[in-house]
C-alpha cells in the first residue's frame, strides 16, 4: 500500500495494531516512499478550551486545537457575561471551570492531530504523533493513523512522506496506555521532538515521562504557574536537557529592539551608566520579564544582589562591578484584552545617568504601542535625551515559532537563555524565600 | 567591566543558519586562495561557532603533504588571524585533513573516495560533501569530469560543487564549460562563485531597493538619468602578470564582478526571496542588456593601460615595465563602457560601468543619478543645481550617500546641495564578514542565491562578446590608452560620458 499524497481520512484501529500498520504502509516496491529521513514530533494537545466551548455550544466543532479567532472572541463574551473581570486570561482557572459546568454528553467530532499548519508539515516530519486528552475522564483509549505527503508548488522531486498517529482519551487512559503507545512508535535512528502545548501545571506524569526520555522539548513557560514553570527550567538545567522555550522565543522583537538602540558606537557609552530599569508586563506572571532582565544584567556583566516584592511591583537589585548598584522593577499592568500568554513584556524602561544635570542623562524607553511609550513618559523623563522605539506585539503563532525551532535548533539550549535561566532561576528563588 | 568597543546587547543575539555536518574539499590547497581566503574564512565561522562539530576540511593538491604538514603551512600562513586565538585554531585545526591529490590521475580520485569514506566515519560527516575547485581555470572541465568518474558527484542532494571564477574566457567557451559542467552534476549542485555577491554592501542593494517603498517607484527611467557603476584599485598587477597578462580588466572585473553589481542594481523585483526568483530575474536584466552602440561596439568602450606615475621618492612603473608582462602588451588595466537595458524600467538610461588598476582610490560604488527638477524656481549657489544622487558605497566606508538640494541659509532663496548619510560604522560599529565567509558558508547550506547560474555567466558573456571580437580581430578599432598610474583612467573615458553631458563621479 502506498501512502496517500493528499492527507486522508485517519483510519482507527486498535492501539496494538498501530506498529505492524505502520511498518506494512512503509514497505513498499518503491524505495523512493520509504518515509522522510527528518525527525519525529509529538504533540501534547489539551485545547481544553475549545474543547469546552464546543461541548458547552458556544461554538460549533469540529474540535481542531487550532486558537481561533471565533475561540477567543466567544471566551472573551463568555467571561463578560459570567462577570468575570475583564483582565482575565483565556486559561484561567476560575473560566476554564465555569466553563467545564454542566457540559453536554454529545460527541463531537474531533481533529485535533489532524491539522497542522502548513510551516509544520513543509519541514516534512516523519512521524506526527498528536495526544489528546479529552474532557470526559472515562474515555478510553482511541487511535487514528493516516499517512500524508505534503505537496509543494514549487518541488518537482518526489513528495517526501511520513504518517500521523493521533491518540486520544482521558487524561489517565493516556497515562496508562498512550506513553506504551508512544514508545512502540519511536524511530530511534530520527531526533524526537515533543512540543507540550497546553499548561505546565497539567499531567506532571506524562510531562515528568518525555521528560526522562531523550527528547527535545519545546516548552511555553508561560503557560503554567511561575513556581512549576520555573521547577521545570530548574529540573532541565540540572539534568543537562535541551530547553526550547516559546516565552523565550517571543522576547526575540524586545532583545533585538533594545540591542539594535546600542549598535551605533556613540550610543554604547549609555550601557556602562545605567542606574534604573522599569519592565511592564500584562498580567501577573513574572517569568518573561525575568529572562528580559536577566539576559540583560548577563550580557552587561551585573551580579543580581536581592529581590523584594510587594503588591504593585518586584524590586530587584544588581550591581555592577565597580560597586554600583542598579534598581530594576517589574510591574504586572492590568489589561483588558489579554493574551492566551500571560505575563507578556509590553514596555521597558532604562535610565543611563552620567550626570547630574537631567539633560545629559539618557532614557531609552520601548513600549509595545505608542500608548505604553507615553506611559513610560511621564515623571520627567523628558528631561533627559529620549530614545524611543514601538516595539509591536503582534505574535507569529505558536506553530510558526514551533517550525522555526525545528528548523534552526539543533536541540541544545541556546547559550544567551541558559545563562537567562540560572539568573531568573536565583531570582526567583530569593523571591520565594 | 563590559567593553564598550562592541555592543554587548549584541553578542549571541543573530541567528545564523546552522551547516550541517559534511566536508569540505578543496582542490588546489596549495594556493593561494586556500590560504588567503578560504581557510581564514572558515576559521571565521568556526569562530562564530557556525561550524558543526561533525565536520572535515580535506585540502587536496599534488603536493605531498600530509595532515600535520597541512595544519603547520596553514598555521604559518594564517599567522595574523590566528594571534590571539592560539586555543581555537588549535581545536579548529582538527578538522583540517590533507591528501595528495591530481586531478588528472583518476586512481589518485579512487584513493581520495577511500579518504573521505573514512573521514565520514571519524567525522561524522554522513557522506554530505562540498568539493571547491580552486586550481587553475584550464582544469575545470577535467576537474569536474574527475569527479563524477569517481562517483563524487553522483548523490545531488549530498554533494555540491563550488567552481571560482573566470568561468570560461568568452561566451562559447562558458557555454562549452557549462555544458561539460551540467553533464557532470545537475545545476542545483553547482555554485559559480562571484565574491562580489558575498560582500554584504552588494546584498544591501536588494533589500534597500525590496525592503523600502520609497526607492522602487522611482527606481526606473522616470527619475533616473544614468547610472555609474565603478570599482577602482589603487594597486598594480603586482605579481598577478601571468594569469593577468591572459585576462585584463574586461575578463578579470567587468563581465563578472561589475556585471553582478548591473543586474542587482537594475534587476526587477522577485515574486519571493528565493534563489531560483531572484536568480530569474537578474538573468532576465542581463539578457536585456546590450552594448550602447551595437553596430559600432568602438564607441561604447574604452581601454586604458596604466603608465608610469607616483612623484620622485616613489616612482611607480608603467604596466608594461612590471615583471612578467610583455614589453608590448596590449592588455588593458582599465575598462570603461556604455551599456543600456532594453526593458520597460530602463529604456533610454546609460549605464557606466569602469574598473581599472592603479587609479587614485581603492573604492566600489553605484551612483544612481536623478533627472533635473523640470523648472529652476531657485537660484542655486554654484551655477546650476546638482541632481539629486544616491551613492551606494560597496567598499570601504560602505554605506550609502543621498545628495538633494536645500535652501542655503540667509535672507535670500538660494539653494545649495547637502547630503545625507548611512555609515555600517557609525550605524552597526562592527566589521562585516568578508565575502567568502558568507559564500562558503552559503554553499555548504546548499543556498545558491548569491551564487551565478548557468544562463547569467552566459548572458554576461554574450554582453561582452561584440568588445571581446574586437579585441581578438580587429584591435586598433578598440586601442588601449595611456594613463598616467593613480589617475582615473585615460582622457578618452571622460569622452564616453560627455558626448551625453554627463561627468564620471570624482569620490
Amino acid at each position: 500500500m502506498k501512502p496517500q499524497l493528499t492527507l486522508q481520512t485517519p483510519l482507527e484501529l486498535p492501539h496494538q495494531e498501530i506498529s505492524n500498520y505502520l511498518n506494512k504502509l512503509w514497505i513498499s516496491e518503491d524505495v523512493d516512499n520509504s518515509g522522510a529521513n527528518t525527525f519525529s514530533l509529538i504533540v501534547w494537545q489539551p485545547a481544553w478550551l475549545e474543547q469546552c466551548l464546543v461541548q458547552k455550544g458556544l461554538i460549533k466543532g469540529p474540535i481542531t486545537g487550532n486558537l481561533s479567532l471565533e475561540i477567543i472572541e466567544v471566551a472573551k463574551k463568555f467571561i463578560l457575561d459570567e462577570g468575570l473581570p475583564l483582565t482575565t486570561s483565556l486559561n484561567n482557572e476560575e473560566l476554564l471551570n465555569l466553563l467545564k459546568g454542566n457540559l453536554s454528553n454529545k460527541d463531537f467530532e474531533d481533529f485535533r492531530g489532524q491539522f497542522f499548519e502548513s510551516s509544520i508539515s513543509t519541514l516534512n516530519p516523519r512521524r506526527l504523533i498528536t495526544l489528546a486528552p479529552t474532557l470526559d475522564k472515562n474515555s478510553d483509549i482511541k487511535t487514528f493513523v493516516s499517512a500524508y505527503c505534503p505537496l509543494s508548488d514549487t518541488q518537482t522531486i518526489q513528495p517526501i512522506c511520513g504518517d500521523l498517529v493521533v491518540i486520544r482519551g482521558s487524561s489517565a487512559s493516556l497515562t496508562q496506555k498512550g506513553l506504551k503507545i508512544i514508545d512502540e512508535l519511536s524511530i530511534d535512528e530520527l531526533p524526537s521532538w515533543l512540543w507540550w502545548n497546553g499548561s505546565l501545571d497539567e499531567s506532571p506524569e506524562i510531562f515528568e515521562y518525555f521528560m526522562n526520555h531523550g527528547l527535545r522539548l519545546i516548552i511555553d513557560t508561560a503557560l503554567g504557574s511561575p513556581n512549576r514553570c520555573l521547577k521545570v527550567l530548574d529540573k532541565l538545567m540540572k539534568s543537562n536537557k535541551a530547553i526550547n522555550d516559546l516565552n523565550w522565543v517571543r522576547l526575540k522583537n524586545w532583545r533585538e529592539s533594545l540591542a539594535m538602540i546600542f549598535d551605533p558606537p556613540k550610543r554604547r557609552p549609555i550601557l556602562d551608566h545605567i542606574t534604573d530599569i522599569d519592565i511592564d508586563i500584562a498580567g501577573d506572571h513574572m517569568i518573561q520579564a525575568l529572562f528580559l532582565i536577566s539576559w540583560i544584567s548577563d550580557k552587561l556583566g551585573w551580579s543580581f544582589l536581592k529581590v523584594e516584592r510587594d503588591k504593585e511591583s518586584t524590586k530587584i537589585e544588581f550591581e555592577k562591578i565597580g560597586g554600583e548598584k542598579i534598581s530594576t522593577f517589574i510591574n504586572p499592568l492590568p489589561l483588558g484584552n489579554p493574551t492566551i500568554h500571560l505575563g507578556q513584556v509590553i514596555g521597558l524602561r532604562l535610565i543611563s545617568k552620567i550626570s547630574d544635570l537631567q539633560k545629559n542623562n539618557t532614557c531609552v524607553i520601548l513600549g509595545c504601542e505608542s500608548v505604553e511609550c507615553m506611559r513610560l513618559e511621564a515623571g520627567g523623563m523628558a528631561n533627559m535625551e529620549l530614545i524611543e522605539k514601538v516595539v509591536p506585539n503582534s505574535f507569529s503563532s505558536s506553530e510558526y515559532d514551533v517550525s522555526k525551532l525545528l528548523r534552526s535548533s539543533r536541540g541544545n539550549t541556546s547559550p544567551l537563555f541558559e545563562n537567562a535561566i540560572k539568573i531568573a532561576i536565583q531570582i526567583f528563588n530569593e523571591c520565594n524565600n | 567591566m563590559p567593553s564598550t568597543l562592541g555592543n554587548p546587547l549584541r553578542l549571541g543575539l543573530r541567528q545564523e543558519r546552522v551547516i550541517s555536518p559534511q566536508t569540505l574539499v578543496i582542490f588546489g590547497a596549495s594556493g593561494d586562495l586556500t590560504h588567503r581566503k578560504l581557510i581564514p574564512a572558515l576559521f571565521e565561522l568556526y569562530l562564530q561557532r557556525r561550524i558543526p562539530s561533525e565536520f572535515g576540511i580535506v585540502g587536496c593538491a599534488r603536493r605531498p603533504w600530509n595532515d600535520n604538514e597541512f595544519r603547520e603551512k596553514m598555521k604559518v600562513k594564517l599567522f595574523n588571524q590566528i594571534s590571539g586565538k592560539e586555543k581555537e585554531w588549535e581545536e579548529f585545526s582538527n578538522y583540517l585533513f590533507y591528501e595528495p591529490v591530481d586531478l588528472q590521475q583518476s586512481d589518485h580520485l579512487v584513493r581520495l573516495s577511500k579518504r573521505l569514506n573514512e573521514i565520514d566515519k571519524t567525522q561524522a560527516t554522513h557522506g554530505n560533501r562540498t568539493f571547491y575547485l580552486s586550481v587553475s581555470p584550464n582544469f575545470y572541465a577535467s576537474g569536474c569530469k574527475a569527479l563524477k568518474a569517481a562517483g563524487l558527484l553522483d548523490d545531488p542532494k549530498k554533494s555540491r560543487l563550488v567552481i571560482e571564477k573566470p568561468f570560461g574566457r568568452d561566451y562559447s567557451s562558458a557555454k562549452k564549460l557549462n555544458k561539460i559542467v551540467q553533464s557532470c552534476a545537475e545545476e542545483s549542485q553547482i555554485y559559480r562563485i562571484d565574491h562580489y555577491l558575498g560582500k554584504e554592501t552588494v546584498q544591501n542593494i536588494l533589500v534597500l531597493r525590496f525592503a523600502n517603498t520609497i526607492f522602487e517607484p522611482i527606481w526606473n527611467r522616470n527619475y533616473i538619468s544614468s547610472v555609474q557603476i565603478t570599482s577602482s584599485e589603487t594597486v598594480g598587477v603586482e605579481d598577478r602578470a601571468g594569469y593577468y597578462e591572459s585576462s585584463g580588466a574586461l575578463r578579470d572585473m567587468l563581465q563578472n564582478h561589475m556585471t553582478q553589481m548591473l543586474a542587482v542594481t537594475a534587476m526587477e523585483p522577485p515574486g519571493k526571496f528565493e534563489p531560483e526568483a531572484i536568480r530569474n530575474e537578474k538573468a532576465k536584466v542581463l539578457q536585456a542588456s546590450k552594448l550602447a552602440d551595437e553596430n559600432e561596439p568602438w564607441n561604447s568602450c574604452i581601454r586604458g593601460q596604466y603608465g608610469e606615475g607616483g612623484n620622485i621618492s616613489n616612482r611607480l612603473k608603467g604596466y608594461r615595465q612590471e615583471d612578467g608582462v610583455h614589453c608590448n602588451s596590449t592588455t588593458e588595466t582599465y575598462i570603461a563602457t556604455k551599456i543600456f537595458v532594453d526593458n520597460w524600467r530602463w529604456q533610454g538610461v546609460p549605464f557606466y560601468l569602469r574598473t581599472g588598476k592603479r587609479l587614485p582610490k581603492r573604492l566600489g560604488e553605484i551612483v544612481l543619478t536623478f533627472k533635473d527638477v523640470p523648472v529652476h524656481l531657485f537660484e542655486s549657489t554654484i551655477i546650476n543645481p546638482a541632481p539629486n544622487q544616491l551613492i551606494l558605497r560597496i567598499q570601504p566606508n560602505e554605506g550609502a550617500t543621498f545628495k538633494f538640494e536645500v535652501k542655503s541659509p540667509g535672507s535670500g532663496m538660494k539653494s545649495r546641495p547637502v547630503e545625507m548619510e548611512f555609515s555600517y560604522d557609525e550605524s552597526f560599529g562592527e566589521p562585516s564578514d568578508e565575502g567568502y565567509v558568507r559564500l562558503l558558508a552559503d554553499a555548504m547550506l546548499s543556498d545558491p542565491t548569491l551564487f551565478t547560474r548557468s544562463d547569467e555567466v552566459e548572458a554576461a558573456w554574450k554582453l561582452y562578446t561584440p568588445l571581446i571580437e574586437l579585441m581578438d580581430n580587429t584591435p586598433w578599432k578598440l586601442p588601449i590608452h595611456n594613463y598616467e598610474s593613480m589617475t582615473w583612467g585615460p582622457p578618452e573615458s571622460d569622452q564616453l560620458l560627455s558626448k551625453d553631458n554627463i561627468f564620471w563621479r570624482r569620490p
